[in-house]
């Protein structure tokens, strides 16, 4: 700590206490702002590449700060088949975050409400299907995806990404619900709703931040999926964006300022949805209690 | 009443079983049997094979030598994850200026795709013009470039760095949300009967972050096991396979070999193994009140 009395510890001590506080928080604010660098720079550099000119790219060191800012990466990308790629992209978020937005808040909700035995264990078997690698659920569906014939397709794709993200969601909005009284749904039942109306009229606003949370991290892992559409797509024109990526490397070199371009495309959009929905992102976790 | 209130119930958890059955049960339940059979790449023929497929398998090197990669890979990734994240949480949990902001960049590795990470990684870590390696020289904490994702030595450190940047992010959401629901009333009390800021992390935070760390440990421990994109993109299994780890391992064996029997053993036995440690963890290290259930 900041002193070089004899005794540290002592002179620390001996500081008042709104002092101490004052010197933890900075010595806290350090460290926090250092892994705010150590997340920030990896972005900024890949948009700070994406500026360079392909001359300025390969000659050592690069400045920190480019120097020749060129938009000639950006004009070139363009020119492949990249906003097919994107809106591709686009499609299959929506529909995996549509798809598992509403099957985990109505699953969720059942569940909740429904007095089985053996709930606890259901719930395992929930995560345990997480414990199959998500590789290998990918063949039996190549197989039977083309035989009935939904291979190649987006449609396709959505259903089975909707593998990656379903059995945490759904455990998610199943401990949501939990959290949402069940005698305010039978004080609704009491004034004469019928079951649906308290379901939609009381329970699933109630439940709002929990499936906002459930659309972000589902849109997270399909907006950035890659491993099952790489099986399940094989013509170009219906590849996503992170497949498309892979179209910049060439047999002897790689097109790493197309890359970064394209992957600014991909990232920087999302920045602001992050920015306005975080504290849902928080919220929903919380009321899990997990 | 009550068979209409079933009626309901089960309208409402029908579209999510269905959807979890096609993609998630059956997918699984077809790799298992496969396990079983000679499967060809290129006709769907099946010829049983009895326990030839798990034979083959457990008898080879490879496979043990891929297990103790995702093993490594698994436990590295796990305690980096855990400590940073939960160190982000408690950071992030307190007063400070911009708040909305910081939290906002904080959560910028959540929405960050594999492929783009991994791609931005072997940029930045490029033996010839990667600007860690140049940063890194002009400071003098390395002399001369490194291939930091083809030297055999550093390869599945550099990978577990890696992915540790986007997937940390994941215990400090939890981590961050359990924080949040610790009454600050306890914290002041104890401040006002003289408990110490070491005192209240190890009295209060901690055990209130039992359950959830618990539970995350879990998941990120199997997540990372089967981990397959990013080292696929990083590393594709190499420099000499130091980094093929079960998944790669199971991937070539089905799309290089076009063995899909034995890729089907590999697997059954990667998810055999997980359930064994997932149920030993529970038995052992379950927290009193980790799934609550009305």
């Amino acid at each position: 700590m900041s002193s070089d009395a004899a005794t540290p510890m002592e002179f620390w001590y001996r500081l008042p206490y709104s002092q101490r506080e004052k010197y933890y928080n900075w010595a806290l604010n350090l460290v926090l702002s250092i892994g705010l660098v150590l997340i920030l720079f990896p972005i900024y550099w890949m948009v700070a590449t994406s500026l360079m000119s392909p001359e300025g790219l390969f000659s050592l060191p690069n400045p920190l700060v480019p120097t020749d800012v060129t938009l000639e990466t950006y004009r070139s990308v363009l020119e492949t088949d990249v906003l097919l790629w994107y809106r591709n992209t686009i499609f299959l978020a929506a529909g995996v975050v549509g798809l598992t937005t509403v099957a985990a808040t109505l699953g969720g909700y059942g569940l909740a409400r429904l007095d089985i035995p053996f709930k606890k264990t259901f719930a395992r078997v929930i995560l345990f299907g997480y414990m199959f690698p998500p590789i290998l659920l990918s063949i039996p569906m190549f197989i039977f995806w083309r035989q009935i014939g939904i291979i190649n397709s987006l449609p396709g794709v959505i259903i089975a990404q909707t593998a990656t993200t379903l059995p945490f969601s759904l455990w998610l909005m199943w401990q949501f619900f939990q959290t949402v009284p069940y005698s305010y749904e039978e004080s609704a039942r009491v004034i004469g709703c019928s079951r649906f109306q308290a379901f939609y009229e009381i329970a699933l606003p109630l439940a709002k931040p929990g499936m906002i949370a459930v659309a972000i991290f589902s849109f997270a892992i399909a907006w950035g999926a890659y491993t099952i559409p790489t099986v399940l797509l094989t013509s170009n024109s219906k590849w996503v964006l992170t497949l498309g990526l892979y179209s910049f490397t060439q047999q002897e070199s790689v097109l790493w300022g197309q890359i970064m371009a394209a992957s600014t495309m991909l990232v920087l959009p999302t920045f602001a949805f992050v920015y306005y929905l975080q504290k849902y992102i928080l919220r929903g976790f919380r009321a899990t209690r997990i | 009443m009550l068979s209409k209130r079933w009626v309901f119930v089960a309208l409402t958890v029908v579209p999510a079983l269905a959807v979890f059955g096609f993609v998630n049960m059956f997918p699984m339940l077809w790799a298992l049997a496969a396990s079983f059979f000679e499967v060809g790449a290129f006709q769907p023929s099946w010829t049983w094979a009895g326990i030839e497929n798990f034979e083959t398998v457990l008898a080879n090197s490879d496979f043990w030598a891929s297990i103790r990669r995702s093993v490594i890979f698994a436990a590295g990734s796990v305690v980096l994850q855990v400590t940073t994240g939960t160190a982000l949480a408690i950071l992030l949990d307190r007063k400070f200026s911009f708040k909305r902001v910081i939290r906002a960049i904080a959560l910028v590795p959540y929405i960050v795709p594999t492929a783009v990470l991994s791609f931005v990684a072997l940029w930045m870590g490029n033996a010839r013009y990667g600007i860690i390696n140049q940063l890194l020289v002009e400071v003098g904490l390395i002399s001369e470039f490194i291939a930091w994702y083809g030297t055999t030595d550093l390869a599945m450190l550099s990978v577990i760095v890696t992915s540790s940047w986007k997937f940390t992010i994941f215990v400090t959401i939890i981590v961050l949300a359990r924080l949040q629901s610790i009454p600050a009333s306890i914290y002041e009390a104890a401040t006002v009967s003289g408990a110490s800021r070491w005192d209240r992390f190890k009295d209060i935070t901690l055990p209130n972050l039992k359950g959830v760390l618990f539970i995350v440990v879990l998941l990120r421990g199997v997540w990372m096991f089967n981990k397959f994109d990013i080292i696929f993109i990083l590393t594709n299994g190499g420099p000499i396979n130091t980094t093929t780890t079960a998944s790669i391992y199971a991937y070539r064996t089905a799309f290089s070999d076009f063995n899909l029997g034995e890729a089907a053993a590999v697997s059954t036995l990667l998810f055999v193994l997980l359930v064994g440690a997932a149920i030993v963890y529970f038995y052992f290290f379950e927290p009193s009140q980790e799934v609550r259930v009305e």
